[in-house]
């Protein structure tokens, strides 16, 4: 129990910092925000005027967004430890390194639901469609596939943040290892705002959340490698 | 000049017949084809303070990062306080620090916000932090610039700042790459004062170093070497593992020297 309190709050210690850090350096967190919103705002112009067409392809141009603006997210909470060589300072540190996974996932997934949450306002302002009824299920959806995300991003950003061409070979080794997320994070939420009225909502939440939790698993059981040369 | 509390961390083994602070046997690595040590066999003993001498590529940096357990031998081992760097990393850890040539700070955090995290990660207790915090600052002339981020700080400040991270918990080694670079001459004189003090509480001290004129004052022996090998082992506190050379030429032979 003490080794647990101890590497949560070295966890959480790590995400503060991580959030601190990002705060600070407003404009690479703005700069994603807008890029999401741009991102959504071109899907609107490829479909065109059509109302109706936008609606229906919102829930997989929300994930979309949330995907691309994700994967600079995560990118770039490990790019904080590059400085100076911080990533391997923090290495050499005696603490399970299983909590270096889980500050990194954390702050992963605070950027990631702030992303999110940003997102299906503007998806409901520029697509014209009523959240109303549908958000705490869209809560769910949401905090879910922001947490299989964040478990996914922070494993690749720590394989790939040594490397030279990091920014291709991050989305290039994740996204075919989040393809089942997308899948049942647009289906989740299409389900949501269509009013759920299969009753299948619960069945793409428990795949997302059994998703999470063999990620998350995964992710802790496996980061520390990365970690030595 | 004020002093802060040196923290040592308890000796490993029965005390009167500790195990070695560092033991290597034909320690190598490999970067690709290249040997940046082929084969090192050293004993240093505990509280010693050890001169690591040799020219660039010489292989100093690449015996602390294997001790400091920031990178895996490719052959042979390495011991410290009788705990394998390879197997038991997570022991190493609570006892080794390294000070290395980047200094590991976050620029957007401040000099104290930086250290109160390395104090956390390095378990400090929460009702001594800030004590120690500011005792570490003081020590390394940066109490007055506590508050500044460090992404303002000169090449040297951040050296002293590294440094003043290394007060915040016990340590049994401490393996120190060029600790002199980049500080004017009060810094210096803080380093050599620190090494010191730290050999006197009886803690190891390894220094890789260009500056051996600078170094002989403060340490009890030193090694030189030259290509990944030891070329010469002299003074007290270090001396060759006798352990043998069996996987030497093996090594050799894979990294095609």
């Amino acid at each position: 129990m003490n080794g647990f309190r101890q590497t949560a709050g070295v966890a959480l210690t790590i995400a503060r910092k991580d959030a601190l850090a990002e705060l600070r350096g407003k404009h690479a967190a703005t700069s994603t925000l807008f890029f999401a919103a741009i991102v959504l705002l071109l899907f609107g112009f490829a479909l065109g005027p059509d109302s109706r067409r936008l609606q229906e392809a919102a829930p997989g141009l929300l994930w979309l967004a949330i995907v691309f603006a994700g994967l600079l997210a995560v990118g770039r909470l490990h790019l904080i430890e590059t400085q100076d060589a911080a990533l391997e300072q923090l290495a050499l540190y005696p603490i399970d390194r299983r909590a270096i996974y889980a500050g990194k996932a954390l702050s992963g997934l605070a950027a990631m639901l702030v992303l999110g949450i940003v997102l299906l306002g503007a998806v409901a302002i520029l697509y014209g469609i009523d959240l109303a009824g549908a958000w705490p299920a869209l809560a769910a959806t949401l905090l879910l596939g922001c947490i299989g995300f964040a478990a996914v991003g922070t494993f690749y950003a720590g394989v790939t943040v040594r490397m030279a061409a990091r920014e291709v070979m991050l989305p290039l080794l994740m996204l075919p290892v989040i393809a089942p997320l997308l899948l049942a994070a647009v289906k989740a939420t299409a389900t949501a705002l269509g009013g759920d009225p299969f009753g299948e909502l619960g069945a793409w939440l428990q795949l997302l959340a059994g998703y999470d939790i063999v990620m998350l698993i995964a992710g802790a059981g496996t980061y520390g490698f990365l970690l030595e040369e | 000049m004020p002093q802060t509390t040196i923290y040592v961390a308890p000796s490993l083994g029965p005390p009167d017949n500790p195990p070695p602070a560092v033991a290597t046997v034909e320690l190598a690595r490999l970067f690709g084809r290249s040997a940046a040590l082929a084969g090192v066999s050293l004993r240093v003993e505990p509280g010693c303070a050890i001169a690591l001498l040799g020219p660039n590529g010489a292989g100093k940096t690449t015996l602390l990062r294997i001790l400091s357990t920031a990178i895996r031998p490719t052959f042979g081992s390495a011991e410290v306080d009788g705990l394998d760097v390879a197997r038991h990393g997570d022991l190493v850890r609570t006892r080794v620090a390294y000070l290395s040539h980047s200094s590991g700070l976050y620029d957007d955090l401040t000099a104290a916000e930086n250290l109160r995290f390395a104090a956390t990660m390095l378990g400090v207790p929460r009702d001594e932090t800030e004590r120690r915090i500011t005792e570490a600052l003081e020590e390394v002339a940066l109490r007055t610039n506590g508050a500044q981020r460090v992404a303002g700080f000169s090449a040297g400040m951040r050296k002293r700042l590294a440094l003043a991270r290394l007060l915040l918990s016990p340590h049994s080694l401490l393996l120190l790459d060029e600790p002199h670079a980049a500080l004017d001459e009060d810094g210096m004189r803080l380093v050599d004062d620190l090494i010191r003090r730290w050999r006197e509480v009886g803690i190891t001290v390894l220094v890789a170093s260009h500056a051996a004129d600078r170094l002989r004052p403060m340490v009890d022996g030193s090694v030189r070497l030259d290509g990944g090998l030891v070329a010469e082992v002299s003074g007290s506190g270090v001396s060759l593992n006798p352990v043998g050379n069996a996987l030497t030429e093996p090594m050799m032979a894979a990294a095609g020297q």
